[in-house]
């Protein structure tokens, strides 16, 4: 079932959310655009496009009366975060959303009004919070996921916030999965995504790996937006049988890079699925996306110029550089590169190298070949500090339940030492290699590159 | 305390080897870690970190400005150096 949104790519970008929305509502009032708690026991509840476009109307009037400078989302229900994005937007408003971890930035917007779960404005806003001229364009601040430094905020325009909004009607009416926070810049793209194209978005109750294969299989779900991390858990940890029932058509792996392996895994779980890679960063948005099924890209696209004008290169370390057209200065990614072949793989972050005696141990790698060691179902690499050597290299191994016939922990263990200890320089094998129940995710849903979540147990 | 932390020591040096694929042999305090036990600077640091965990303490961690630590060459030297470290002062 497809939903067409007439006009609606013509609008300003900060009123399409809510001029959608409205579109829909008019056309299948009973359609529903937002499943909450999904794949968990008796928590769902979904939302219909009429109760959503009557939220917003709603809200829009009393932010007509109040007139604030700007809202805080502080909203932790989905339908309530579109509905305070959809009434800013087309009411010209400011908004901010303020994931958990950046709540202590709310001091940076004090005349702002905020908004929870019950969409309640204050009766009036404080005289100084009221906005009596348009003083500033509508826009979006989102707070950065931290992985390289404290979070901060940053402000988005709308157009750059729908910039990747997919609006063929191919992409009408889908069933997209959000595993993302909700409040991130990567989770709100789903969300606008998902609403503007009439499509049904899908949160899970938690990201238990059972409860998003639960989720996935009874909503239907037809978009997987995850990082190869959230990714390879669902594979690995969440019951086959509930796999087996869900057929997405589409996986957008974006964050992280990829591996070989977890490729050719999800293709084997999902053989129907077009999996895709989004490589992008923040300051520069999306830069390119593969969709062969091989890691990283091909070698042949560095030093010409890519749909778009995107021009590729590498610094003499391996970072990848981007330019985005000719008139613009080529960028420092962060991102290592490496040639194997015909394509340029992704051997980790700059950042996320680990110095041990001088030596460079890059994490991905060895997380690589742990994973080939039976038995084990998950792994993390980073670093640990060492007075004498400056770092040293530490693992953390999930095992795979049930572990291969006749092998207990401590042989997986060895094993996996020993396979370390062969394909590795003496610097890289991990020195420390704990089993544990399961590995923490960042909250921007990726493998975490320093030792504070490993040396709380 | 001393025997407690010995046996942390001589522990914490045979899960070293052991991890490493080398035969743990019996560890004695006179023992010169590198000559004696085939320890080296990757081994020392491993066995720093696995003390960490089962005493709490990491000596080689010193605040700034404090006195130069002593050399670490025989297993009694870091039993030493430990059981100072957990000696309330």
């Amino acid at each position: 079932m497809t939903a067409t949104i007439s006009g609606i790519p013509d609008a300003p970008a900060e009123d399409r959310l809510a001029f959608a929305i409205a579109a829909i509502a008019r056309q299948s009032p009973d359609r529903v655009a937002i499943v909450a708690g999904a794949g968990g026991d008796d928590r769902r509840r979904s939302v219909t496009y009429a109760a959503l476009a009557a939220a917003v109307t709603g809200l829009e009037a009393g932010l007509e009366a109040v007139r604030p400078v700007g809202v805080v989302a502080r909203a932790t229900a989905p339908e309530a975060l579109v509905a305070i994005a959809a009434a800013c937007g087309r009411q010209h408003v400011p908004v901010a959303f303020l994931a958990e971890d950046s709540r202590d930035l709310v001091g940076e917007l004090r005349d702002w009004v905020t908004l929870d779960d019950s969409l309640a404005l204050p009766a009036r806003a404080p005289q100084a919070a009221r906005r009596e001229f348009e003083t500033v364009p509508p826009h979006v601040v989102v707070a950065t996921s931290g992985t390289s430094g404290p979070p901060k905020l940053v402000q988005h325009s709308w157009d750059s916030l729908l910039a990747a909004a997919r609006l063929a009607e191919q992409w009408h009416g889908l069933g997209w999965l959000l595993v993302y926070d909700a409040t991130r810049w990567a989770g709100i793209q789903v969300w606008v995504q998902a609403l503007l194209t009439g499509g049904t978005l899908v949160v899970p109750s938690s990201r238990d790996p059972d409860v998003v294969a639960r989720a996935l299989a009874q909503e239907q779900v037809a978009i997987v937006p995850a990082t190869p991390t959230l990714l390879r858990r669902l594979l690995t940890s969440a019951d086959r049988t509930l796999l087996a029932k869900a057929s997405p058509a589409r996986i957008t792996l974006g964050g992280e890079a990829a591996d070989g392996p977890l490729l050719e895994q999800s293709q084997a779980v999902f053989p129907q699925a077009k999996i895709t890679q989004v490589y992008a960063t923040t300051e520069l948005g999306e830069v390119f996306r593969v969709a062969d099924g091989r890691p990283g890209f091909p070698a042949a696209w560095l030093g010409k110029s890519l749909p778009g004008g995107v021009r590729l290169s590498t610094r003499r370390d391996g970072e990848l550089l981007v330019q985005l057209s000719r008139d613009t200065a080529e960028v420092g990614t962060g991102d290592l590169v490496e040639r194997r072949g015909d394509r340029f793989e992704f051997t980790g972050r700059r950042s996320d190298v680990i110095v041990v005696g001088g030596a460079k141990v890059y994490p991905k790698r060895v997380e690589e070949i742990l994973r080939r060691v039976p038995g084990i179902a998950e792994t993390r690499v980073y670093g640990l500090p060492s007075a004498i050597t400056g770092e040293l290299v530490a693992a953390e191994i999930v095992l795979s339940d049930p572990l291969p016939e006749a092998t207990t922990p401590d042989q997986v263990r060895a094993a996996a030492l020993a396979v370390c200890r062969q394909a590795l320089e003496p610097h890289s094998v991990p020195r420390v290699l704990d089993i544990v129940k399961r590995i923490a995710t960042t909250a921007a849903g990726r493998t975490p590159r320093r030792p504070s979540v490993a040396a709380t147990h | 305390m001393n025997a407690s932390v010995s046996a942390a020591v001589t522990g914490a040096i045979r899960t070293v080897l052991h991890d490493t694929g080398r035969d743990a042999t019996s560890i004695e305090p006179s023992m010169l870690l590198s000559a004696d036990l085939g320890l080296d600077s990757l081994d020392l640091a491993q066995t720093i970190v696995l003390l960490e965990r089962s005493l709490g303490v990491d000596p080689f961690r010193a605040a700034p400005g404090a006195s130069p630590r002593p050399a670490i060459r025989t297993v009694s030297d870091l039993i030493t150096i430990y059981s100072s470290a957990l000696t309330p002062s």
